[in-house]
């Protein structure tokens, strides 16, 4: 997923900045009568080169993702863009903000621990520099059986009631659940790993493209601003002769 | 478990803090409200001294400040991004308020760095900078190519290194201590400088070559 380049954000890394400041080039070469085009064009090498640039990821932003497999919380770290967070540092608080445990982040910008304690935690992130990301775990994923067994409640009642008569149902029904939560927790995880990519992607190209249309609107709107004020000039000069 | 997923998609990213981007709610009212009166004086400037022939060098210098946030220069677990507003100062002197208010704001919208409150000062901490280096290295960059390369390198670092401070001195009034504050983010922007350093050094040699007139030290 990451490191590797493969062709579609190959064309829209190198093409596609080159197709945009051709474009520009060709629109302001109108304006400027071909007189900063070398400068223009050298902005445009600059940019692919730039673009080019090994290991340039469009991270900004990070963000930690994690999830309760059996009595281990797994987390992953990244940067919006795909870079993963290499060597950040992960603090696990409980909600009352008493820090619980920490570590590193390792190169797969993953880090695991057991749980420590049964209480709702608040994983935080730090990946240097002021970036920091946060995901907090509720109690009902972290302990199913509380948070269920309180609605449930008088159902076990009535189980103990009727227990005299069945071979102890209510033993099989727990195996049953703790079993069907963890593979449930298993088949889930991806799905909540993709759900939280899918949060966050960083900028797209459509906003770069839609940033620089802004930019071109506003020369654009100067331009007629110009134009329209000097053909009032010109106007009011030929009235006053 | 279906509760489990709906918490999933409810969490959305918590709050993130770029370095140089400073976002909301980050600031407290006054270094907003005195950062948004010195931004706006800054582009009421700049605007009066852009005039329309400087006008499209002005939107490209703004369409790059706007992707340059993009490129990373990745450093340990972190990483951060181009400014280039040592060149843009350069180019334009104080219409480099506009040009950057302008990049600032959609940044802002499309990109989700900084935010729309702290627009003002986000705009100060990148373009007076730039209007200081125009000032201090406009005129050596006139020069011959012994001072004007290391003055046009001076200037691209500069103005980076004086934007950090900037943001050290707007955190100063809101929570963090000055010097650990503008320390951190001078000290992760120190490859950025070098390599702003050397990017503003080879623009302004190009320039003396092809459009000598698109520097300031020649016109007074």
């Amino acid at each position: 997923m990451t490191g590797k380049i493969d062709l579609n954000t190959m064309v829209a890394k190198v093409l596609c900045p080159d197709i945009v400041f051709e474009g520009i080039m060709t629109i302001l070469t109108r304006f400027d009568t071909g007189k900063c085009r070398q400068f223009l064009s050298l902005m445009a090498c600059l940019f692919t080169l730039c673009l080019l640039w090994p290991g340039t990821a469009m991270a900004h932003r990070v963000n930690v993702f994690a999830w309760v497999e059996g009595d281990t919380v797994h987390t992953e770290s990244k940067f919006s863009g795909g870079r993963l967070v290499n060597g950040g540092e992960v603090r696990v608080y409980d909600l009352k903000g008493n820090e619980l445990l920490s570590g590193k982040t390792n190169a797969q910008g993953e880090f695991s621990f057991k749980i420590p304690q049964k209480t709702a935690m608040k994983i935080v992130l730090q990946a240097g520099m002021g970036h920091r990301g946060e995901w907090t775990i509720p109690l009902s994923e972290i302990d199913p059986q509380q948070s269920a067994s309180e609605p449930s409640a008088s159902q076990e009642e009535q189980k103990k009631t009727s227990e005299t008569e069945t071979v102890k149902p209510s033993v099989d029904l727990d195996q049953l659940r703790h079993a069907l939560e963890q593979s449930l927790d298993k088949r889930l995880s991806p799905v909540l790993k993709r759900l939280a990519e899918a949060q966050d992607k960083g900028p797209t190209f459509r906003d770069i493209l839609g940033g620089i249309g802004y930019i071109l609107g506003l020369l654009g709107l100067a331009a007629y601003m110009h134009f329209r004020r000097r053909s009032r000039d010109l106007e009011a000069e030929k009235k006053g002769r | 478990m279906a509760c489990l997923v709906g918490d999933a998609a409810l969490l959305l990213p918590n709050k993130k803090r770029d370095i140089m981007h400073i976002s909301e709610g980050v600031l407290s009212g006054p270094v907003l409200i005195s950062g948004i009166v010195l931004a706006a004086t800054g582009t009421a400037i700049g605007l009066k001294k852009l005039n329309y022939d400087r006008i499209p060098r002005a939107a490209i210098l703004s369409a790059a400040f706007f992707v340059a946030s993009l490129i990373h220069v990745p450093i340990g677990p972190s990483s951060v991004h181009l400014i280039l507003n040592g060149i843009v100062g350069l180019i334009l002197g104080w219409g480099a308020f506009p040009v950057i208010l302008v990049a600032l704001t959609l940044q802002a919208v499309f990109f989700q760095f900084g935010g729309i409150t702290t627009l003002g000062v986000n705009t100060v901490i990148m373009a007076f900078p730039a209007v200081l280096c125009y000032y201090l290295f406009g005129r050596l960059v006139g020069k011959g190519p012994r001072i004007a390369l290391p003055a046009a390198f001076l200037c691209g670092s500069l103005s980076v290194f004086l934007a950090g401070i900037l943001v050290g001195l707007a955190l100063t009034f809101t929570e963090e201590n000055f010097l650990k504050a503008a320390y951190l983010v001078v000290m992760a922007h120190i490859p950025v400088m070098i390599i702003e350093g050397i990017i503003t050094a080879f623009c302004v040699l190009f320039l003396k070559k092809v459009q000598p007139e698109m520097l300031p030290g020649k016109i007074p």
